[in-house]
């Protein structure tokens, strides 16, 4: 059975202290002036006192049908057998179809390769060694789970299954895999 | 504490010398050098991260020579293997161009920004030069020795001792020593939270979801996420704690000690308190209560504009749910001149609902030397405390003894700022020499104009730091530290509820030419002719010192980074009594209730908790009883002005630091839309902020999130000195708003004050 | 709450710039010149002369594409690797596909622009290609049908690019590849007459001239019709994409769009059929007209572009 590898960011965890954004630079030589990996604290919404923060995780959401791969004329963004969608490097040259094409606009050019570059779920650092992202590996309340959702022991399977969960954008099609688990306020009444 | 000479140093040491790789002697900042590879140490190394002074344990791997990537040490578990975004960004800071790798010394006027690099040799000789002349013309108390405590700072303080000054100082007075005071007044010692067992947790303005502190943070947010524990917020802000609470309420910025008051009133009349705790192990009780009868919820709504009722029903909530329960003390204890009672009356509630030593409550930290007592055997080594004999003693009184009532602050380190008037009033006698290590007061305490003009009166400056900081644009001297990842340290103490210790580790080669602060100050010592007050050759024959010479213990210490001994354990907690007299043979024997609730001693006079304090009576007359005291905090026409941590920066220190100023450069201040409407300010306008002290511009942000009498900004921002290209002029500086005061009886500085508001 | 998650300067949605939007303006021209220029061949049955407007389109078609794809090659971030693009493609992918139309196009467009001007090449010092020009003649019947056939591709295809993506909802819509086909079209008219009047120094009362102006009446009630569905679409889909109507009202590009696009590109030339005829036909006011018309494409495809890509979904 194929991977699913798929994130879930726990909305009421998360704290927008942006380690998981440090540690994503840290590992992945993310240059100055760009990054991955961001977490957007919006807000407050609502009538004091009852205000709230929505703690948005802003990445690529790894979608299983990627309008990125499907614009890109060579062929450069691929989905790898592990169904993550990665770039091949020097295969691009900076058309910034994809960049264009991603509805959540979490596509960049690196400035040092003149590729185009985004979060990869860490595929060929920590991944490939066997350990989790370094988002995941990092953040303080474990708001991220990550993990193949094909399995049904996996703590990512058994957390979709138990708590309430979005994703963003899903009226476009894009079957992203990032999913997000609304804070207690506001959003989805668990 | 052995006592040792360089006899016995010398023995001991079986190590080799300190290995210090100097790159070779380039001059300036890191930008001169070379860009080189870094040299790692090894391959993955656990060490103590020093970005805040939370000091989370840390694995650090290098990648690729160019980053670190750094995260926790899994062998910590209430720090789960995490690092927060400072911590991951330490590497930014070890290779940023800014960065100082050699001594200076200032060649223009102070605060010019005139600097000539020189050699260690040079730097020495200006520090026994000037120190020794001061020491001469003046004696040793003319120089003040002040550092943020921990890390290395024992060794700066060993430097002030061994010159003779008594005038030795920490940031206590100007963050968290009033609830250290307050603690050590009830109790005789500091205590510690237990949130993450806690089921209802009231905390006042503690923002640990913004200024982490690792253990802390995970603890509450697991009792919130997964055991169901309910948090109640008193915050003028809707910060992220607020947020996260099941209930914000935004009280009126400095009146939480009426909330605490309240809360006390209501358990103590309606009888919610634990009656048999009390009897059992508090003195003072009566007069406590005698005082407590006047301030109910309703006289409390008046004046912090929280709800009698909420009050009444959160102090019922806050009982029924005792004694796993825990109103938090807070950390930076600064917002009113009346911390002393604050924190008083908040350790009075606990102790009310009798959580001391009970899951989800209060606890006392369990060294070595009390668990192996409990337990009947070693299950930890006892951390030695390496001392030298024949430590000279200061003659002069300390500039902060002359006030009885700061007794309690002597030797919880000190009024820090009375500094500044030891310097221009010369009261009680003048300060001509000021010797800094990892500390900014520039930054960190308040009335930055008054502090500029101290530091231009001495007449000799020297600060150790990472980086030309805003204070130490200001020094004649600087002394280039190496970073925390590039130094190794003694073993430290991070006992809980069992003991544990861990170390600071290199992880690269050092880099430049820096030297770790114990080096710098030893070698300070040398050249002030104090070297028979200097025994120890390097960090390898202190660290066995400390391990009492057994190198196998010392070993598996620096193996793991981090070791816990034993199981945690507190007294009065039945299943955890129990499962340590099951591990431990011979283990004390339990009370009749299955505690070891008998074991329980308080070091105060009286030995046990005193509410009221006749000790404290003694020294600061009116204030052995907590009592409310009215502290009028800002004009009727002013706004409240109040600071916070933010969780991509710390304090003062890193706003230069590459990563972590991309992340964030500015502090926009807060502001509610109907203030901002009154006053004409839009979302992003440029405003002017004026104190009785100073004046700010910055750009509003509108937000509901703010009280309508208060504004807020970021702490730490807005350094002036050219040097921070990355921070310098950015923001809002909150120190120059903020006039300096002292709080009675614990000496701290005060971070609320009245602004005015205009758009510019 | 403060930004404390670093710059956003990444995330702005116009990804695409000018330079771009230049070349969409380029590969319509292109298209519609050819388009034009051997449609009305085939519709004077003529098959004896080579008409100036033909001749204009011999010239515009080869050269207005060439000048687009070194736009296109100096728009991306790794200029010097553009020839992966040629011998990498995903046919899932517009661009891909486009880029196989250009392959084809722009070497036919060239070949029958050496057809089409074989008289004219000794005059401009090009004699030595009058070899190859005549070569080709023998083919031209099969290069003209190609060339036609690709132009409508190349005239339509830089609409389908672009409303493949479906994050913007202005530009994901089925009308957008029949708006640049239909501007290209008239963009191609404008710059034959421009080139024909000017190059060719053909009289301004010429035939075929006339016949390539009564194009232009229907071509632009077409684009007006095209326009107009767009925002229709926008307005009855509702929520984010009838936001994106805002950018009819505010901003810079507001200003574009009522100005360059209707004002000049609309209404000079709708204004200058009210004129007499006289006036209608003199040189100067044919040129006018043609050069309005140019710019209301040009600042189309800006409109487009940039207000386009301004809304997401």
């Amino acid at each position: 059975m194929n991977k699913r590898y798929v994130m879930v960011h726990d909305e009421n965890k998360c704290i927008g202290c942006q380690a998981c954004n440090v540690a994503c630079r840290s590992e992945n030589g993310t240059p100055e002036g760009v990054t991955r990996l961001q977490v957007r604290v919006e807000g407050p919404f609502g009538d004091a006192p009852n205000l709230h923060f929505k703690y948005h995780r802003v990445s690529c959401q790894q979608c299983e049908d990627a309008p990125c791969v499907k614009v890109c004329p060579t062929g450069a963004a691929y989905v790898g057998e592990d169904g993550i969608v990665t770039i091949k490097e020097d295969k691009c040259v900076g058309c910034m179809y994809c960049v264009a094409a991603c509805p959540y606009k979490v596509r960049f050019v690196n400035p040092e390769t003149k590729a185009t570059d985004k979060c990869n779920f860490c595929k060929d650092t920590r991944l490939a060694r066997g350990e989790l992202p370094a988002c995941v590996t990092v953040c303080p309340t474990d708001a991220l789970t990550f993990g193949d959702a094909n399995e049904p022991d996996s703590e990512v399977a058994k957390l979709l299954n138990t708590k309430p969960s979005y994703q963003d954008k899903t009226h476009l099609g894009t079957k992203p895999r990032v999913y997000r688990i609304p804070t207690k306020r506001g959003g989805i009444e668990s | 504490m052995i006592k040792l000479d360089r006899r016995n140093f010398l023995k001991g040491a079986g190590a080799g010398s300190a290995t210090c790789a100097l790159a070779t002697m380039l001059p300036g900042s890191l930008a001169a050098l070379e860009k080189e590879p870094l040299k790692a140490v090894g391959k993955e190394v656990a060490s103590i991260c020093e970005m805040c002074s939370t000091r989370c344990p840390i694995s650090a791997r290098v990648v690729d020579g160019k980053n670190v990537f750094i995260s926790g040490n899994k062998e910590a578990k209430s720090f789960g293997g995490k690092v927060c975004a400072r911590g991951g960004a330490g590497h930014s800071l070890l290779y940023d161009p800014q960065r100082i790798v050699n001594p200076l010394k200032r060649v223009g006027e102070r605060g010019e920004g005139k600097w000539a690099e020189i050699s260690w040799d040079e730097a020495y000789e200006m520090m026994s030069t000037n120190l020794n002349r001061i020491k001469r013309e003046h004696g040793p108390e003319a120089v003040a020795f002040s550092s943020k405590k921990g890390s290395l700072s024992g060794h700066f303080f060993h430097l002030a001792k061994a010159f003779g000054s008594p005038n030795t100082f920490t940031h206590g007075s100007l963050c968290p020593g009033a609830y250290v005071i307050a603690a050590k007044s009830m109790f005789g010692t500091k205590l510690k939270r237990d949130l993450g067992n806690s089921k209802y947790i009231i905390n006042f303005g503690h923002n640990i979801y913004e200024g982490i502190n690792m253990s802390e943070t995970r603890g509450m947010m697991k009792a919130q996420s997964e055991r169901g524990a309910k948090l109640v917020v008193f915050e003028p802000r809707f910060s992220v704690v607020a947020d996260k609470a099941d209930e914000w309420h935004a009280v009126r910025p400095g009146t939480d000690v009426a909330v605490a008051l309240a809360l006390c009133h209501v358990l103590i009349t309606d009888k919610l308190y634990d009656q048999a705790f009390v009897e059992r192990y508090v003195v003072g009780f009566d007069a406590f209560a005698a005082e407590v009868k006047a301030y109910t919820p309703e006289w409390a709504e008046g004046i912090t504009d929280v709800k009698a009722k909420d009050i009444r029903r959160i102090a019922y909530e806050l009982a029924a749910a005792a004694p796993h329960a825990v109103v938090d003390f807070g950390h930076r204890a600064t917002f009113t001149t009346e911390e002393f009672d604050m924190r008083r009356a908040i350790f009075a509630a606990n102790v009310l609902i009798g959580n001391i030593e009970r899951k989800g409550g209060l606890y006392l930290g369990k060294k070595a030397k009390t668990y192996n007592k409990l337990a009947g055997e070693t299950v930890a080594p006892k951390l030695a405390k390496p001392g030298v004999e024949g430590m000279p003693k200061p003659t002069a009184k300390r500039i902060d003894q002359m006030d009885k009532q700061y007794t309690m602050v002597w030797k919880n380190g000190g009024v820090y700022q009375s500094i500044l008037a030891a310097t221009l009033e010369a009261k009680p006698y003048q300060l001509r020499g000021w010797v800094m290590s990892r500390t900014n007061p520039m930054q960190t305490m308040t009335d930055r104009a008054k502090v500029l003009e101290a530091l231009k009166k001495m007449e000799f400056v020297a600060v150790c730091d990472v980086y030309i900081s805003e204070t130490a644009a200001y020094a004649d001297l600087i002394l280039p530290e190496s970073t925390y990842l590039e130094r190794d340290e003694e073993i430290a103490d991070k006992s809980g509820k069992n003991p544990a210790y861990y170390v600071r580790q290199r992880v690269v080669e050092t880099i430049g030419n820096t030297k770790p602060s114990w080096q710098i100050f030893k070698e300070v010592g040398d050249a002030l002719g104090l070297s028979k007050f200097y025994p120890w050759e390097n960090m390898e024959t202190l660290q066995l010192a400390q391990m009492n010479r057994d190198g196998k213990a010392l070993r598996h210490i620096r193996e793991k980074g981090y070791v816990s001994y034993g199981k945690p354990l507190m007294l009065r907690e039945p299943s955890m009594v129990a499962k340590f007299i099951d591990t431990y043979a011979n283990a004390r024997t339990p009370d009749d209730d299955g505690t070891y609730a008998s074991a329980l001693k308080f070091k105060t006079p009286s030995g046990k908790i005193e509410l009221s304090s006749a000790a404290v009576e003694a020294f600061a007359p009116g204030r052995g009883v907590i009592q409310y005291r009215d502290a009028p905090l800002k004009r009727a026409d002013e706004l409240y002005f109040i600071q916070g941590k933010v969780a991509v920066h710390t304090n003062g220190a890193t706003h230069n630091v590459p990563i972590l100023a991309n992340l964030m450069a500015d502090n926009a201040v807060w502001i509610h839309p109907v203030t901002a409407g009154r006053l004409g300010i839009n979302h992003g306008d440029a405003i002017r902020l004026t104190s009785s002290v100073g004046s700010e511009t910055s750009y509003a942000m509108v937000t509901p999130g703010i009280r309508q009498d208060t504004v807020f900004a970021y702490m730490g921002f807005g350094s002036k000195n050219k040097e921070l290209i990355r921070a310098s002029g950015k923001g809002l500086h909150c120190g120059n708003l903020l006039p300096d005061s002292t709080a009675p009886v614990v000496g701290m500085n005060l971070h609320t004050t009245g602004v005015k508001v205009e758009k510019v | 709450m403060n930004n404390i998650w670093g710059d956003m300067a990444q995330y702005d949605p116009v990804t695409w710039n000018w330079v771009i939007a230049v070349y969409l303006f380029m590969a319509g021209l292109s298209a519609g010149s050819v388009l034009i220029g051997i449609g009305m061949r085939w519709y004077s049955k003529d098959n004896k002369t080579e008409s100036p407007i033909l001749k204009a389109a011999a010239i515009v078609g080869p050269v207005a594409i060439s000048l687009g794809l070194a736009c296109l090659v100096f728009d991306l971030t790794k200029p010097f690797h553009f020839w992966l693009i040629l011998i990498n493609y995903n046919f899932q992918s517009v661009m891909a596909i486009g880029v196989l139309a250009l392959l084809a196009y722009s070497p036919l467009g060239i070949a029958y622009g050496l057809i089409v001007l074989r008289d004219e090449l000794p005059k401009w010092g090009l004699g030595f290609l009058s070899p190859v020009a005549e070569m080709l003649l023998g083919w031209r019947k099969a290069i003209e049908v190609l060339l036609f056939i690709l132009a409508i591709g190349v005239g339509a295809y830089t609409g389908f690019l672009i409303s493949a993506m479906n994050a913007y909802p202005m530009l994901n819509t089925a009308v957008l590849p029949a708006l640049f086909l239909v501007s290209g079209l008239s963009a191609g008219a404008a710059a034959n007459s421009v080139v024909a009047l000017l190059m060719f120094k053909v009289d301004s009362h010429d035939n075929e001239l006339s016949r390539m102006h009564a194009l232009e009446l229907p071509v632009m009630a077409t684009e007006i019709m095209f326009l107009f569905m767009l925002f229709c679409a926008l307005y009855f889909k509702g929520g984010a994409a009838a936001l994106a109507l805002a950018s009819l009202t505010t901003g810079v590009w507001a200003g574009v769009f009522w100005i360059g696009v209707v004002g000049i590109g609309f209404g000079v030339p709708l204004v200058s059929m009210l004129m007499p005829a006289a006036t209608r036909h003199t040189r100067g006011a044919m040129l006018m007209v043609a050069c309005s018309g140019l710019t209301g494409v040009l600042a189309l495809r800006h409109f487009i572009l940039y207000a386009g890509q301004s809304y997401i979904y």
